[in-house]
């Protein structure tokens, strides 16, 4: 069975570093549960999005009266409102770059909206949506970064707003960032050795199993109450109200599970927008669901094209880097420009570069907007910087876990959690201990010498290692916002609500807080209940993005908890009488009762279960057992994680497939083990797709997905793809967040940001090409072999 | 040109009047209620709707309704009975085989069809068997060991009983 290494120091816990059943566990599978793609309501419509199938036009003239004859409620982009915005909303206002309207009479993208239907079947909305008649000019789409950024270009965009600002889009650059440290000139002067290398990440899909879905009700106040896939319920009411002019209060966005999102999601993706104008004008409910070939055409990844200029000293000190960062954005802002300050972050906080230079610019191209998709463009920076440091290590002649461990960023430096004003110190560091047992465990010393073998089958074992933040907080208010809220309550039987608008995406994040609070209280985990809420009911939640669900919304779980105690303690001392003071008594779990039990400190006789407390607080009087916390962390730690993985290539068909893995995670407190092991799972097998499978190129001649939407030809890694149960191993340091709850920080996004550079390092030790674009397909190591002179026509 | 149909949804029989191009899914979630069947693709490319139709999996998002006129459909709400898990459900709770649950139905389907084929799948045998789902979160790690752990506990559950 797959390994899981667990640090003893967990031993002290009752909940946390246990494996327990997940609290929605059961309605999952028993099917019960219910997703908003599950949402229907009565007397709904069904409505379906009239989407641009070119990749840049204009609507000279739109026929809707055939629709309508067919008794559908339409709209087009002369009914909404005409006003830019960003979808999403976790920068501040200053810094949000606007240039996206609910419907459009200029897509620049196939698949962008220009009209919608409502009618009384999915069926008749269809055919409704097909009678709309639409005169279109139709433009050259740009889909080549470098060739939309050159001048004379067509425009895709010409005046967006920057914060409340009008700005002028010059040949198509949606933003751009600078910054230098030190002195690089003189470094690469004084270097020993340079190396300079282009690398060119993939377009990838985030194939997340449900496809975006709302349903919206319109309220006779004049507001909305909304079901849909968000990783935000909060930024959702606010975008809804903005964009509608409805008061916030008027807005419900109702918290529902998520069938997977990985970054899709941060954003409210625009459908929502969409069935709001359908349902307010319908006056009826809408539901409008994506399918999956529309879905494709809604989100991607940020395709970025990197050169990585590294300088080092013979000993292996490295002494100055560079990173030239071009992204392709596709035709909307999603988060451009934080993430070209955050790709920086990333590329700052790998190595101690010491003189740095950087330059970021991120391109409009007409194809799906992109946005962020787990790891934030950490796995593409570490694949680049992680080769360069394989190489430089080959070229000095120094062992390559030595040369990581001599310059990485670790305890005691700055990180740089989320671009350049999200810097905290690092203060829990697992490094060294992985990279020591990982090593052991793979074998290290025993890999091949690169492209040393012959025969067909070659393995090979890489390493990489890299990071993710825990979160987006830090001492200075900077230009994220990043703060949560907390609500706990005891029943008036001593059982607990918990209440947040923080969404888990199925990690087991709100059973992380769970196990806090249990912990932190000294109740049974079972005595804790986990509410689904809504906008109303909750205090503002930011976003479940970062790899922050347990470190940040934890914390604000483990406060609330604190005060709950204390007035917990202060009612039990009222009531067993005869108490000095309330900070002699102590609260434990009692499993058979369910409940915990306050007892006084060397008296145990004298004690009062939490049940029987909450009761009497009730029948007397007393009030409310509860507090709400709103919590912003100072800081945002680095989850470390470190990979080694051993491939197999097949130099017949250049097929190649993992055969062992050890990935080590510093993730601090490791509070559900099953599931943070899961976490490494999914992050390997999402880092192998990214390195070897996924992509998603553009037919030049019509600026349509080549796959057309189909996954058919996108592919995913499926079951056999993965290495054997045995051949999985996970460590986790032994390590301790200061500033994390019960010592916890992040892993979603650790988990796979290392994995596409020691898969691609893993394959050059095993045929001794190194590859500079991705996905390192089998027509690639074929056709490398072949120029090698490894293997004939 | 729409057409009665009768078939056993569950354990239990049922009627219902669909249109000759109505989907099997379409009908258990919309008529019936039945969201334990997922759509994920609609194209039969990622096993998130399967149910069981005479004991096979089936693909509910490319079956006609009007093909399962007679026959016995089982979804995942009809797995667990008397409110005892299936064993196959307690396994993938108790290895963390879920994550975000959305596929999860669909895994737990073909599973239960393998299981009955086949009571001593090899780890190969397993992932070829459920190469047709996919997940995007698990990396099939806790579900393979979770259909493993099942198909022991159904083993041992069947040896008590003779």
């Amino acid at each position: 069975m797959s390994k899981i290494i667990l640090p003893k120091r967990l031993e002290k816990y009752r909940y946390i570093g246990k494996n327990t059943i997940r609290h929605d566990g059961i309605a999952k599978v028993t099917g019960k549960l219910k997703y908003a793609y599950d949402i229907y309501l009565p007397g709904m419509l069904y409505g379906r999005i009239l989407k641009s199938p070119y990749p840049h036009a204009r609507v000279k003239k739109i026929d809707t009266s055939e629709a309508e004859k067919m008794g559908a409620v339409v709209v087009t982009f002369k009914d909404v409102p005409r006003k830019k915005f960003n979808i999403r909303l976790v920068s501040v206002d200053e810094v949000n770059y606007k240039d996206w309207e609910v419907l459009t009479d200029h897509p620049k993208f196939v698949g962008e909206y220009i009209a919608a239907v409502a009618a009384e079947t999915e069926e008749l909305a269809q055919k409704a949506l097909e009678a709309i008649k639409i005169e279109w000019e139709v433009y050259e789409p740009l889909l080549d970064p470098l060739e939309s950024m050159t001048p004379g270009k067509p425009k895709i965009h010409d005046k967006i707003l920057f914060g409340q600002r009008e700005v002028e889009v010059k040949n198509n650059i949606a933003c751009t960032k600078e910054y230098v440290e030190g002195d690089p000139d003189r470094a690469f002067k004084e270097a020993d050795i340079v190396i300079e290398r282009v690398f060119k990440t993939n377009r990838r899909y985030h194939m997340q199993l449900e496809p975006k879905v709302a349903v919206v009700r319109p309220e006779p106040d004049g507001g909305v109450t909304i079901w849909t896939t968000t990783q935000t319920i909060h930024n959702t009411k606010i975008l809804v109200s903005q964009v509608f002019d409805i008061p916030m209060s008027k807005v419900n966005v109702i918290k529902l599970p998520i069938g997977g999102s990985f970054g899709s999601s941060i954003q409210t993706n625009l459908v929502v927008l969409v069935a709001v104008a359908l349902a307010l004008k319908a006056r009826r409910p809408v539901r409008i669901a994506l399918t999956r070939e529309e879905d494709i055409l809604d989100h991607h990844s940020y395709q970025m094209i990197f050169k990585v200029r590294v300088a080092a000293k013979k000993d292996g000190t490295i002494i100055a880097g560079e990173l030239e960062n071009i992204m392709d954005i596709g035709a909307h802002q999603i988060q451009a420009y934080p993430l070209l300050g955050t790709a920086l972050g990333w590329f700052v906080s790998l190595y101690k570069w010491k003189n740095i230079r950087y330059k970021g610019i991120a391109v409009y191209t007409n194809k799906t907007p992109s946005c962020a998709f787990r790891g934030y463009g950490n796995p593409q920076v570490t694949w680049a910087v992680e080769t360069v440091i394989d190489e430089l290590a080959e070229k000095l002649g120094i062992d390559p876990l030595e040369l990581r461990l001599k310059n990485y960023v670790g305890r005691g430096d700055i990180f740089w959690g989320q671009g350049p004003t999200v810097k905290s110190v690092i203060r829990s560091d697992g490094v060294p201990e992985l990279i020591r047992k990982g090593a052991e465990l793979i074998g290290w010393d025993k890999r091949p010498k690169p492209g040393s073998q012959k025969g067909r089958y070659r393995r090979g074992i890489g390493v990489a290692r890299g990071f993710h933040t825990s979160g987006a907080g830090g001492p200075l208010s900077g230009e994220v916002i990043d703060y949560t809220g907390a609500i706990i309550k005891v029943n008036e039987d001593g059982t607990i609500d918990y209440i947040t608008a923080l969404q888990d995406h199925g990690g087991g994040t709100l059973d992380a807080h769970a196990k806090i609070i249990a912990e932190e209280l000294g109740v049974p985990l079972k005595s804790i209940n986990i509410v689904w809420a809504d906008t109303r009911t909750t205090l503002y939640d930011v976003c479940t993005h970062a790899s922050r669900g347990v470190y940040v919304g934890g914390e604000a779980a483990r406060r609330a908890a604190r005060i709950v105690k204390q007035k917990l303690l202060e009612y039990a001392a009222r009531i067993l009488g005869d108490i000095a003071t309330p900070e002699g008594l102590r609260i434990e779990p009692d499993e058979e009762l369910g409940q915990g039990v306050i007892y006084v400190e060397g008296s145990p006789e004298k004690r009062i279960t939490v049940g029987e407390v909450a009761r009497i607080a009730w029948q007397r009087n007393w009030g409310s057992i509860a507090a709400a916390v709103s919590y912003r962390s100072y800081a945002a730690p680095p989850a470390f994680t470190v990979y080694f993985v051993e491939v197999e290539v097949d130099t017949e068909t250049g097929i190649v497939r993992p055969v062992r893995v050890v990935a080590g995670a510093d993730i601090g407190t490791v509070v559900n083990p099953d599931l943070a092991a899961g976490q490494i799972h999914g992050g390997f097998a999402q880092g192998w797709g990214m390195a070897t499978l996924e992509d998603l190129p553009y037919d030049p001649e019509t600026g349509e997905l080549m796959n057309r939407g189909f996954i058919t030809d996108y592919k995913v890694v499926t079951a056999p793809d993965m290495p054997k149960l045995d051949d999985f191993i996970v460590i986790f340091a032994d390590t301790e967040e200061p500033t994390g709850p019960l010592g916890a920080k992040g892993i979603g996004e650790a988990a796979k940001n290392p994995v596409a550079a020691a898969v691609a390092n893993a394959i050059y030790n095993a045929i001794g090409v190194r590859f500079y674009e991705l996905p390192i397909t089998p027509e690639k190591i074929l056709k490398a072999l072949k120029e090698k002179g490894e293997i004939k026509e | 040109m729409e057409r009665r149909i009768r078939f056993r949804l569950n354990g239990e029989w049922v009627e219902v009047t669909v249109k000759p191009n109505e989907l099997l899914l379409n009908v258990l979630r919309e008529k019936f209620g039945l969201t334990g069947p997922k759509y994920a693709c609609g194209i039969g490319e990622c096993g998130a709707c399967t149910v069981l139709v005479d004991g096979e999996p089936v693909l509910a998002c490319l079956t006609l309704a009007v093909d399962v006129d007679g026959r016995d459909v089982v979804t995942i709400e009809g797995l667990a009975r008397d409110g005892e898990l299936h064993p196959l459900q307690k396994a993938f709770l108790e290895h963390g085989a879920i994550q975000c649950g959305y596929c999860i139905p669909g895994f737990i389907m073909v599973a239960k069809r393998l299981l009955e084929e086949n009571p001593y799948p090899s780890e190969e045998e397993i992932r070829e068997y459920i190469r047709g789902n996919i997940c995007r979160c698990t990396g099939y790690v806790n579900i393979v060991k979770a259909i493993k752990a099942a198909a022991e506990s159904l083993r041992a559950g069947s040896s008590s009983h003779t």
